[in-house]
């Protein structure tokens, strides 16, 4: 045997037991800490961490990413499924519970959110899942340089965008809207926003499991849609570009590049503002518009907490996350907002957060995000379900496809696609 | 060499051709048990959960429903168009490979030009993607393609062409693919070409053949008999390897436009492999299979393969490389090396900087590598995937020494037999089965799921490792043969001999499957945990908001290149000798 023969074994013999060592190691980690399931990525989870370091007992939290779906199926297969998980989409949490994957949960004392949202985690007369987080998903931003005076109808919002987009097409000036129509989910929330102010019985209807997606309802908000987005000069460069164009670089038009005027998405897009704002000026917000004389259609998204039937220690996790005080940190930094009621609005240390806060505790009824309630594919992610039938309607409407025929086109796709992941017509 | 002389056992081996030498050496009892680790792993990982899903695609939650998914899955909008992507994504790669190799024949001075072809092929697919998506952004004060497209089609800025839009988006994701992986397919047609005796040609030329007999009787016939195998393993391979760069590239809203049958799998079923996405995952099988039966009727040649004669010189009739020729390859090889400039001068530029403006208009910075550097997320990533690609390297390596010496041996159907078996477990895709293998999983370990991550990559990695190194053991001279069987007292003496004659095969599988694990997505992506993630998914969850990240993309991209790309180069002799040796045939 030459000595190079017998390196190599050895290094490879070494490896071998380091490799091993490791795996081991990371197995004999599983002491009593509570294994915590997460959407949160980036800045969210760390911020998430500082919120479960103050709890009691360890708590060990994994970042699932947004296919936490598939991430969760895949452990239940396994048998290694998580003590808690925090979910996106409220129909996930019905789903899992109907096949006897969770146990149910007691919120604390402290714990009372708005009407319309803990509805939504009650199977079997138990409640399955409780609110952590919330997003106000129903505002416009623009810097106030840029639009001296914010529509105040949907009238006034198509009007502007006609004058504006006039402008924009002689090169005299920036397009009125910007969308990140790349990602499906910003058409569904401006199909939501839309589709809650026209018909507010309608929305909580289409959640249903005998949803009619081709009635008047859906229809007309198709069709007011229609009206603005086939607008001649709306978004920077047409409808093609509008398409390619996510959200994170929609916020940039705006606020950085300024090839646009305004752009609509949720609260969380002070972050991406923060990130790339040019200049001390501050983008300032105004509420989607309403057809009619009201404040407009509040909706809202939000994460929700769940247990595992196999947990250890996993409801007492969640019953002290519904406390007034859990979330401190994180308020105390800043980008939460926060589904309970009973958290004080002086907690609030961001101005932005602590206006929508008070908005959520108004007389206006909060809807949740449609497009998260529906069942199975339907609810959409990149080239699946609602997602795409909205962007096939969004390049319909903007390639000069008319109004009558992209809404029957886009109905009928509801339709269809209802009707595979078993609800509604 | 040993030195022992046992005269009578010499007369015996000297005796018997390589064709034969199966009965110099009836493969022992003992060893057959070497094949163990490699059958279990095989068998519960691979072949089980190819008959899981078959049961899947008739069955929903056990019950039988007959076809129902399929018609389901067919009648789905757009699976005739996916399916004819898959195709066609299929022939390109061979096609353009074998096109290159024909070409580069006149190329003398080709080293270089094949050197920068090898680079790309080294890199992790997600990072072809990044970097194509880059060049391609749609705004043309960013992406350098769609600058020069309007300029050249004289559009204005706003107006143009969008390579990433639904029209092109297919030929935009073919030329990363064709940038990325036809070095590799060069390589291997190159090697082919040039075992081809040049004889043959002059043979067909003397009989009156035109260049069109040339290549299809000199060319074209033996060479598709002898490298069939290899060639279908890299079509395989190509169809399920799309799937990264689809993810990566294409924005949501032309995703569909651009979907195959690993997207549309995934897409259906998730990681669950269910129903229709079953039903998918079945059909693409099939056809798998086809290609394998196809495959094993060209590869009817005699096992061991008679050794071929002292490599031929070079043709005399090639003519001397014309200027033309060389600044044609000189001009190529700069076009290759665009897309790695702009991944670098990307990652040269802040987050700000390189999200809003493009990278030749703004000032250099380090802050997008500043800000990867100074998160831990990035060095977790980097440390659990070198930890991972090292033993995941060293136990296929062991596994498939040990299942490739009694193969070896092996003579007749029996050998051609395996060869097809190990053949169809390299290519079944890694989403077919992703839902049956977790099954298994969760009954082998009741936790811990990067050792799962671990045990799956094993499982995939084992075939191709035992196919190379069985044939390698099996195309050394006899001497080597007689002189190892001589001096090891045992079967392991003889084996690790053999495995030092055989280094160029060891190092190619070694350094192949490091790099494999080491740029891998779709395994990760299916089954790894959140504890610790995988860099090739890192990346691609940094690549969600594509434009906002491209800095800190653009940097994560150009760290994980360094190391794969440094071994394939200084690993690239062994490589091709490795893999010539044991994948030609």
């Amino acid at each position: 045997m030459t000595p190079a023969g017998r390196v190599t074994r050895r290094t490879l013999l070494r490896a071998a037991a380091a490799g091993a060592a490791a795996t081991a190691a990371g197995c004999a980690g599983g002491s009593p800490s509570v294994q915590v399931a997460v959407v949160w990525s980036g800045s969210e989870l760390d911020r998430f961490r500082e919120v479960v370091a103050t709890y009691p007992h360890p708590v060990r939290v994994v970042s699932a990413g947004n296919d936490i779906d598939a991430f969760l199926r895949a452990r239940h297969l396994a048998g290694t499924s998580p003590d808690v998980a925090i979910l996106s989409r409220p129909g996930l949490v019905t789903e899992y519970a109907a096949r006897g994957w969770l146990r149910p949960v007691r919120p604390s004392t402290e714990y009372a959110v708005p009407i319309g949202l803990s509805d939504l985690l009650m199977a079997g007369g138990q409640r399955y899942g409780v609110w952590v987080k919330a997003a106000h998903k129903s505002l416009v931003w623009h810097l106030p340089s840029m639009l001296p005076e914010q529509p105040t109808s949907w009238d006034g919002l198509v009007s502007l965008t006609r004058r504006l987009g006039a402008l924009a097409r002689r090169g005299a000036g920036p397009a009125p809207l910007a969308i990140g129509a790349a990602d499906g989910w910003v058409l569904t929330d401006w199909f939501e926003n839309v589709l809650a102010d026209l018909a507010p019985t309608a929305y909580d209807a289409l959640a249903g499991p005998d949803a009619d997606w081709q009635g008047r309802p859906v229809r007309d908000t198709l069709d007011r849609l229609a009206e603005l987005w086939s607008i001649d000069g709306a978004f920077p460069g047409g409808g093609r570009r509008a398409l390619l164009t996510q959200y994170e670089e929609s916020v940039i038009q705006v606020v950085r590049s300024r090839r646009a005027v305004m752009v609509f998405e949720a609260d969380f897009t002070a972050e991406v503002v923060g990130r790339f704002r040019r200049g001390p000026e501050e983008p300032v917000t105004f509420r989607f518009p309403s057809a009619g004389t009201g404040g407009g259609a509040l909706i809202v998204g939000g994460d929700v907490a769940v247990v595992f039937a196999d947990a250890r220690g996993g409801v007492e996790l969640v019953e002290w996350l519904t406390r007034a005080d859990s979330f401190q940190p994180w308020l105390r930094a800043g980008g939460y907002l926060s589904p309970n009621t009973t958290i004080a609005l002086t907690d609030y240390a961001d101005p932005v957060r602590r206006q929508l806060a008070r908005e959520m505790r108004g007389p206006d009824t909060l809807h949740f995000d449609l497009s998260d309630q529906l069942p199975g594919p339907f609810t959409g992610s990149d080239g699946v379900g609602i997602w795409r039938i909205m962007q096939d309607f969004f390049a319909d409407v903007t390639d000069g496809v008319s109004a009558g025929e992209a809404v029957r086109r886009a109905t009928g796709q509801l339709a269809a696609a209802a009707r595979d992941a078993g609800g509604g017509r | 060499m040993s030195q022992v002389k046992v005269l009578g056992e010499l007369a015996v081996l000297d005796d018997v051709g390589p064709p034969r030498r199966g009965r110099a050496y009836p493969a022992a009892g003992a060893t057959s048990a070497l094949l163990l680790p490699a059958a279990l792993l095989l068998g519960a990982l691979v072949l089980w959960p190819v008959l899981r899903t078959l049961h899947a695609s008739v069955t929903t939650d056990g019950r039988w429903v007959g076809a129902e998914h399929f018609r389901a899955a067919l009648a789905a909008p757009g699976t005739g168009a996916v399916v004819g992507r898959t195709v066609l994504w299929a022939v390109l790669v061979p096609a353009v490979g074998y096109l290159f190799a024909v070409a580069s024949r006149r190329w003398k001075e080709g080293g270089l030009v094949r050197l920068i072809l090898l680079v790309p092929v080294a890199l992790p697919l997600v990072v072809t993607g990044v970097t194509f998506r880059l060049m391609y952004d749609p705004d043309p004060t960013r992406g350098l393609a769609t600058l020069l497209a309007a300029r050249l089609t004289g559009r204005a800025d706003d107006n143009a062409p969008q390579l990433l839009g639904p029209g092109l988006v297919t030929v935009a994701l073919m030329s990363a693919f064709v940038w990325a992986w036809v070095g590799l397919a060069v390589l291997v047609f190159r090697a082919a070409l040039d075992r081809l005796p040049p004889s043959l040609a002059d043979a067909v030329r003397a009989y009156g053949g035109g260049r069109r007999h040339v290549l299809w009787d000199a060319q074209w016939r033996p060479l598709l008999l002898r490298t069939v195998a290899v060639v279908f393993a890299l079509v395989a391979l190509g169809t399920s390897r799309t799937f990264d760069l689809i993810l990566v590239m294409t924005p949501g809203s032309v995703r569909d436009d651009a979907a195959v049958l690993a997207l549309r799998v995934w897409q259906t079923s998730g990681g669950t492999t269910t129903g229709q996405g079953a039903a998918l995952g079945v059909v693409w099988l099939v056809a798998v299979a086809a290609g394998m039966l196809v495959a094993a009727f060209f590869v009817r040649q005699a096992w061991p393969p008679p050794r071929v004669e002292a490599t031929p010189g070079p043709a005399p009739t090639t003519p001397p490389p014309r200027r033309l020729f060389r600044l044609l390859a000189a001009g190529g090889a700069v076009a290759w090396l665009i897309p790695l400039v702009v991944l670098v001068a990307t990652s040269a530029h802040g987050q700000v900087d390189a999200a809003a403006r493009g990278w030749w208009s703004a000032p250099p910075g380090t802050g997008s590598y500043a800000a990867l550097l100074g998160g831990g997320e990035l060095w977790r990533a980097l440390g659990f995937t070198l930890l991972l690609a090292t033993v995941v390297t060293a136990t296929v390596l062991v596994v498939a020494l040990l299942a490739a010496y009694p193969l070896a041996w092996l003579t007749g159907p029996a050998a051609q037999a395996t060869g097809l078996l190990l053949m169809a477990a390299t290519v079944v895709p890694v989403q077919v089965i992703a839902g049956p293998v977790n099954e298994v999983l969760g009954v082998v370990l009741s936790s811990g799921t990067a050792r799962g991550l671990a045990l799956v990559h094993v499982a995939l990695g084992v075939p191709f490792a035992v196919l190379v190194l069985r044939n390698a053991f099996a195309d050394l001279p006899a001497e080597q043969v007689r002189g190892a069987r001589l001096g090891g007292r045992r079967w392991w003496g003889t084996l690790h001999r053999l495995a030092r004659h055989n280094l160029p095969a060891v190092i190619a599988v070694s350094v192949l499957e490091f790099v494999q694990v080491w740029n891998d997505l779709a395994v990760g992506l299916l089954f790894s945990g959140p504890e610790a993630t995988p860099l090739g998914l890192f990346l691609a969850g940094q690549s969600r908001g594509f434009v906002s990240n491209s800095g800190v993309l653009a940097a994560g991209s150009v760290l994980a290149s360094v190391l794969p790309v440094v071994l394939m180069v200084l690993a690239r002799r062994q490589l091709v000798a490795g893999l010539v040796s044991g994948g030609v045939r």
